[in-house]
């Protein structure tokens, strides 16, 4: 365009762009700097001085915050080193790419993803550009003027070569993007008189350079942009999540390597291995200064062989592979993991702006001791200790808002007072802290207004409870009361027994959890009782003439509401219960699978005897009602001697054509189990009975059956 | 005349490592026949500048092959370790013949290797006759290479004795090995290193001290990544031995021995090639290796009994013999296999039946 212009093309978040950048902008000292990125982040850019990288720009739609873009910068991004500079020399910057308000809604925003620079390396035999750069680019050229101008050349030659009919490598949206920026730079030249330094990605260097399409064809092109109200704020990044390909990710796969270059100009090798042994040893693996020397001159001479003047991140990782970890990739993935990755949390001082949400937020963390961590740790909470309990509600309430920074652990029972928690922050939930903002303006009334949302929203019974559930976990009173009015709306309207059943457990659990959390388990007892009491009427008819998924359905239905009326009913509802099985287990044309189960239940309670049961199972041969009786209980049968004598019994009893008949059932009622179980089950049968049930031990009849099961089992 | 069972090597790579160094330009290290360049170039295959084709010795990684040269460059030890059948001697073998020009310095690790293999021994009468002295030692393998720099092969380390194993310490650290009888000791000379090779999978291994693990370089070699990947490697080994043993027989159809490493593979991951049906696999560890002698024995049959070429009836006898090496469970292995798969793939048929015949 003029003299008065600086092109700097750059390679996104290469330490050695960065390098050049830095020195040019020392040398060239412009009066503005013009970056490759969205310009309604310019008002972002007071901020700079109290960021610590790596740091991204968040801009959403105001009208829809869930419409979101990360603008990613690490120490090492030639961007981040611009601003740097500008910001210690007091000189203005603009942002000058594509305005987000357009970008966001562009699908692919990520359209112009070549590498140029990548390719020219991959091109001159390089796996690794930033080597390639340091080696061949930095190497032939110390001036960074003159560089930037070889890289400009450069990228004319690849554009040109690469670029034959413009359309099909440049999209439509990169042509978009150039043409705003050659307007933003025009008005540049207007605003400033003196030098005005750009840096941008390499790919768009050619299109600012040379003989330019005019203003009014770049206006034609920018004509109908999408115009929308964006804000958004600086929020911490994490090089695991610049390395990340999907999502908000950078697709930069080694921010940790890039970080060591860009930190160590000298010795890059010798103090990689250094760490990479000092990573090895924290995990008590053998990795010597001895063997760090050793792995050094292996890179050596590996890049050598390669015909590279210096080891890449390839030779290093091969190197480390032979001689540190012994050829084993385990240990090699976790040098990976901690160095290549190398994860990183940045930070954005106090005075960054923020949703009053993301404040609290930040207040609630640092009150209650919880830091935001990018590894994965448990934490194990005790719900008596009132700090512990603060904790917990602040995990559930940002589940609610969409936050799953900690997953609740139910692998193993801990009783009602104690909880675990798997935490991993991830800087991505920014946006949904961004989106929850909406809500309310503390983490208690947003997650308040969402589950009171959520409530009026409930069509179904389980929806509810599930609802009625959470709330009573956040410890918000307002919210469990609109719980409370749901259910008894959805339970009010729902018809089906299996329905107002299915949603016992969720219940029962909170009636449990109530007393500890704050809220009267009366109240939420009378909702269950209420639930169980026209649940229980309704159960032997919503179990007749139905196919076998409904069946199956009503099975696990079965299991969960016992489960439930054990835990949180009292003694008249346990007998309602009660009732309802036993009515359950005598209708005739009720599906077997419920029937068998209720069956068994009532057997188990001791509300039928062995005689009764033995008749219902040869009353109902070739049903479904043996692998109801059977279900999951292979366990049960192998150790209860009354049970496998029960079914024993009624094995050995069987008439032969009866005894046909039901093999396939039989069959499929077995195949539920693990092998494992089916081993044990068999060990048990041909183990003969242990203790006989009476003297009449029929060794025949035992021959038999051992033969028959065996037969099952197969 | 009559030729030797099995050339070396460099004697029967002896044209293209001649071409090779008259072609090779670099720097080469001293006591080094050839550059490492020219090294990689010889083990993983090439043409050179006047036109002479190097044959490709191994088929896998190209990285694998760099780091193991670039280690011997650095006078460190290399260990290869892989299951069994993955090339790792027959690495080694190519690597030595490159590097020095002679790959007959070898210590065979077994559980009888004694300390005299790896260090010196003595030759008695002489040490009778005139009391120790230079010319009453018998050196080992070991000893000879640090004397003339050149590169030192030992083939299954894990199998010696501990003790054993041990003794390389002070030879791989020092690079000099102690005579007290004579109070001196030999200094190794540039050039000298050691290519090990064990297995990580087998029975009676005894596992390396870590004090002797910290001193080499370690190479994993992996079995062939891809089917293709494997039947060119058969195809190559099985041809070249058609011809050292003279066979009158074609060079294996590619068909067959298609079916064959098919049959390994799918026996070895315990699974069938769709993924569809599980497997039982066998005892042994039906490598690239015995794929190779199943089918020059085949090409052997075929030759000598039968109309020259490789068949299903050759095959299947072969099959059995590598599948089935203990007779009680690989048996029932090998048989479910034949019923399950064999007998399901239409254009199989001649070998179901082959295998069957077998069998009754």
């Amino acid at each position: 365009m003029t003299d008065r212009v600086t092109l700097l093309g750059i390679r996104h978040h290469g330490p050695g762009s960065s390098r050049m950048v830095a020195a040019a902008l020392e040398r060239v000292r412009p009066s503005v700097v013009l970056i490759e990125g969205p310009p309604e982040a310019d008002a972002l850019l007071p901020h700079v001085p109290s960021l610590t990288p790596p740091v991204a720009v968040l801009l959403h739609d105001e009208s829809d915050p869930s419409s979101a873009a990360f603008w990613p910068f690490a120490e090492f991004s030639p961007e981040w080193q611009a601003l740097r500079w500008a910001a210690s020399n007091d000189v203005p910057v603009r942002f000058f790419d594509l305005p987000a308000a357009a970008s966001l809604s562009a699908d692919s925003a990520s359209g112009g993803s070549v590498d140029p620079i990548a390719l020219l390396a991959e091109a001159a035999g390089f796996d690794d550009p930033e080597r390639w750069w340091e080696d061949v680019v930095e190497h032939s050229a110390s001036d960074p003027i003159s560089l930037a101008s070889a890289v400009a050349e450069a990228m004319s030659g690849v554009r040109s070569s690469l670029v034959e009919g413009v359309s099909g490598v440049v999209g439509e949206h990169t042509l978009r993007r150039e043409a705003f920026m050659r307007r933003s730079l025009r008005q540049a030249l207007k605003d400033f008189p003196g030098e005005v330094a750009v840096v941008c990605g390499a790919w768009h260097v050619p299109a600012l350079t040379g003989p330019l399409p005019t203003a009014t064809s770049d206006n034609a092109l920018l004509k109908g942009l999408p115009r929308r109200k964006v804000s958004g704020t600086w929020v911490p990044w994490s090089h695991g999540q610049l390395a990340a390909e999907s999502g908000y990710g950078a697709g930069v796969d080694s921010p940790g390597w890039y970080a060591h270059l860009w930190e160590h100009r000298s010795d890059v090798v010798p103090r990689w291995f250094a760490r990479a042994c000092s990573v090895l040893r924290s995990e008590d693996l053998p990795a010597s200064t001895a063997s760090a020397v050793e792995a050094v001159r292996l890179a050596d001479v590996l890049a050598a062989l390669r015909g590279r003047p210096s080891p890449g991140l390839s030779e290093v990782t091969d190197a480390a592979l032979a001689v540190l970890c012994g050829g084993d990739e385990v240990p090699l993935r976790l040098v990976h993991r901690k160095l290549v990755v190398g994860e990183r949390l940045g930070s954005v001082g106090d005075d960054v702006p923020r949703s009053p949400l993301a404040a609290d937020l930040a207040r609630l963390q640092k009150r209650l001791r919880l830091p935001p961590q990018l590894e994965p740790k448990q934490l194990r909470l005790d719900l008596r200790k009132e700090n512990d309990r603060e904790r917990s509600k602040l995990l559930r309430r940002l589940e609610v808002l969409g936050v799953p920074w900690g997953k609740p652990d139910r692998t193993n029972s801990l009783g009602t007072f104690a909880e675990m928690w798997q935490l991993a922050w991830n800087p991505a939930f920014a946006v949904s802290v961004a989106v929850a903002a909406r809500h309310g303006t503390t983490v208690a009334s947003a997650s308040e207004t969402v589950l009171r949302q959520q409530a009026d929203e409930a069509d179904r019974v389980a929806r509810a409870a599930e609802v009625l559930a959470r709330a009573v976990g956040c410890e918000l009173p307002e919210a469990v009361e609109a719980g409370r009015v749901a259910l008894d709306r959805c339970a009010a309207a729902a018809t089906d027994a299996l329905e107002l059943l299915a949603a016992l457990p969720e219940l029962a659990r909170t009636v449990r959890y109530g007393s500890v959390r704050g809220t009267d388990p009366e109240l939420l007892r009378v909702a269950l009782h209420g639930l169980l009491a026209r649940g229980a009427v309704g159960l032997p008819l919503a179990c007749r003439g139905v196919d076998d998924e409904t069946a199956e359905q009503a099975l696990s239905v079965v299991d969960g509401a016992h489960e439930a009326v054990r835990l949180g009913a009292d003694e008249p509802h346990q007998q309602t219960w009660w009732a309802a099985l036993a009515k359950l287990a005598a209708t005739p044309d009720a599906h077997g699978l419920p029937t068998g189960r209720a069956t068994r239940l009532l057997w188990e309670a001791g509300e039928l005897d062995g005689d009764a049961v033995a008749a219902k199972l040869h009353r109902s041969v070739a049903t479904a009602f043996v692998a109801g009786f059977l279900r999951g209980s292979a366990t049960l049968l192998a150790a209860d001697q009354r049970l496998f004598g029960l079914i024993d019994d009624w094995l050995t009893t069987l008439r032969t054509a009866d005894f046909d008949d039901a093999l396939p059932l039989l069959r499929r009622a077995i195949s539920d189990f693990s092998p494992a179980e089916r081993r044990l089950l068999g060990e048990r049968v041909s183990a003969g009975a242990v203790e006989p049930v009476d003297d009449e031990w029929d060794e025949a009849i035992a021959q038999r059956l051992a033969t028959h099961v065996r037969e099952l089992l197969a | 005349m009559t030729a030797v069972l099995r050339p070396t090597a460099e004697q029967e790579y002896a044209a293209e490592l001649t071409a090779l160094a008259a072609a090779d330009d670099r720097q080469r290290p001293s006591n080094w026949r050839l550059s490492p360049q020219a090294v990689v170039t010889y083990v993983l295959g090439g043409t050179l500048p006047d036109g002479t084709v190097i044959t490709p010795k191994y088929v896998g990684e190209r990285r694998l092959v760099e780091i193991a040269v670039g280690t011997l460059v650095t006078d460190r030890a290399l260990l290869l370790v892989g299951v069994p059948g993955t090339a790792k001697s027959w690495l080694s073998e190519h690597l030595a013949a490159a590097i020095s020009g002679d790959s007959t310095l070898v210590v065979q690790g077994t559980a009888g290797t004694s300390e005299d293999q790896v260090r010196y021994g003595w030759n008695y009468a002489r040490l009778i006759a005139e009391g120790p002295s230079e010319n009453a030692l018998v050196p080992s393998p070991v000893l000879r290479g640090m004397r003339t720099g050149a590169v030192v092969r030992v083939e299954e380390l894990t199998r010696m004795p501990s003790e054993v194993q041990d003794s390389f310490i002070t030879v791989l650290s020092e690079k000099s090995l102690p005579v007290p009888e004579l109070n001196t000791q030999v200094q190794a000379v540039a050039g000298f290193t050691v290519i090990a090779t064990a297995n990580d999978r087998d029975r009676g291994v005894n596992q390396m001290s870590s004090a002797l693990a910290r001193r080499f370089n370690t190479v994993v070699l992996p079995p062939p990544a891809t089917e293709d990947a494997e039947v060119d490697i058969v195809v190559a080994r099985a041809t070249q031995l058609g011809k050292a043993l003279e066979l009158p027989a074609e060079p294996p159809a590619l068909d067959e021995v298609r079916r064959v490493v098919r049959i390994f593979r799918e026996l070895r991951n315990g699974s069938t090639v769709d993924g569809r049906t599980q497997l039982k696999s066998p005892s042994g560890s039906l490598s690239t290796a015995e794929a190779i002698s199943v089918i020059a024995s085949g090409m052997a049959m075929a030759g000598h009994f039968g109309d020259g070429r490789l068949g299903a009836d050759e095959l299947a006898s072969g099959l059995l013999g590598a599948v089935v090496k203990d007779r009680v469970s690989d048996a029932a292995v090998w048989h479910e296999y034949v019923e399950t798969v064999l007998k399901e793939r239409a254009e199989w048929r001649d070998l179901y039946r082959a295998c069957q015949d077998l069998v009754s």
